[in-house]
């Protein structure tokens, strides 16, 4: 009786010993935080794009493609917060963007807005390299028409949640306009994330 | 079922006429429906419709004569093989429901879905404003639990190995 209890007492302690090895290993093997965007991707202010190509009817859109970082997700349509702020994807699919349903199709005339995960409680998420995106880079968004609306980054910015520059991420636009946003801007743990980095693109084509 | 079906439907497009106005419309369930974007518009404005009932590459003869747009066709596209098609609102329509028919040209399928004409435009009034919350910080690892759970497992293992050390001292073999 007392070497069974033994045993099962020796046996608990290994157990323990390894389990909370492999936790903590894994906890300490952190990788680097997602990239942000340097000064030199903001909007200078100056540098006007050339011209946007011509709107597109609307249309809902499907997919999102960002092939600099290799995003290709499909897009759900995404509503409001009691707070007003913009709802998200459920944080259990990595690889989930959304789109505000009630705003300006992505390629029509305005500016349409896009939004997903940086990461989840498992790791990285679909936006997770968003702030490593430069400008120049394109954007590819599938609508519900058949037409890929075709963004080209005019900006990478991040902004401090408690600063938010409603006017310049959502306000409207007179050519066809795109945001991608995530969260970024340095993390605590108290508070998470502190900001969100946005993705400032405009319409250059279709096919 | 379907009169409840269609109750529903016709509260919902009333919600979505008060405010939000984007979201699609569907007439009927499943493939047999007639998708219509945006589902509320006002005069002059476009609408896009598509429907996978007409089978892959199959077309269709869309009729928006209720609302005065005549008819239209719709073209198989590369989007999940649905049908597509478009028309305009005539700038003199006036604000109702108003119920679009699409009609297959192979299997002769009929779909219908229903749009919305509003006297102003109720879109783009409602913007987001403010952060998103996008994240959690699991893409820096580090999470916090798992460390918890990692220290309490040690714990555990530093007593139990404590405990067997105790009994050997005493001789009470291991």
């Amino acid at each position: 009786m007392r070497r069974i209890g033994n045993s099962a007492i020796a046996a608990v302690t290994l157990l323990a010993l390894g389990s909370g090895t492999w936790l903590l290993h894994g906890a300490a093997g952190t990788p680097a935080p997602p990239p942000q965007p340097s000064a030199a991707q903001a909007a200078t202010g100056t540098d006007r794009p050339g011209a946007a190509a011509p709107a597109l009817p609307p249309s809902p859109p499907d997919r999102v493609r960002i092939p600099s970082i290799r995003v290709n997700a499909p897009l759900m349509g995404l509503g409001l917060t009691k707070s007003g702020s913009l709802d998200v994807p459920p944080a259990d699919r990595k690889n989930l963007a959304g789109w505000y349903e009630a705003g300006t199709t992505p390629g029509e005339r305005g500016t349409a807005i896009v939004a997903g995960h940086v990461d989840n409680a498992e790791g990285p998420a679909v936006f997770y390299d968003l702030g490593a995106l430069k400008k120049g880079s394109s954007v590819e968004v599938d609508r519900r028409d058949g037409t890929v609306a075709e963004f080209t980054v005019d900006a990478v910015e991040v902004y401090e949640a408690k600063n938010f520059p409603d006017e310049k991420v959502y306000g409207a636009a007179a050519r066809p306009e795109l945001r991608v946003i995530t969260c970024g801007g340095g993390y605590s743990r108290a508070t998470g994330y502190r900001g969100n980095v946005v993705v400032f693109a405009h319409l250059t084509g279709s096919r | 079922m379907r009169r409840t079906a269609r109750l529903l439907t016709g509260t919902a497009l009333a919600v979505t006429a008060a405010g939000l106005a984007a979201a699609p419309a569907y007439g009927g369930e499943g493939a047999g429906r007639l998708e219509v974007y945006p589902s509320t518009v006002i005069p002059g404005d476009n609408v896009s419709v598509n429907t996978g009932a007409c089978g892959a590459d199959g077309a269709a003869t869309g009729d928006a004569s209720a609302v005065g747009a005549g008819r239209f066709a719709l073209a198989p596209s590369a989007h999940e093989h649905d049908a597509i098609g478009q028309f305009e609102v005539p700038p003199s329509a006036q604000p109702g429901t108003y119920e679009i028919v699409a009609r297959c040209e192979e299997n002769g399928e009929q779909v219908t879905g229903d749009l919305v004409v509003a006297l102003t435009a109720t879109r783009d009034h409602t913007v987001p404003r403010g952060s998103v919350k996008t994240g959690v910080g699991g893409g820096l690892g580090a999470d916090p639990v798992r460390t918890a759970a990692g220290v309490a497992a040690l714990a555990v293992a530093a007593a139990g190995g404590t405990w067997l050390l105790h009994r050997r001292a005493r001789g009470e073999g291991i």
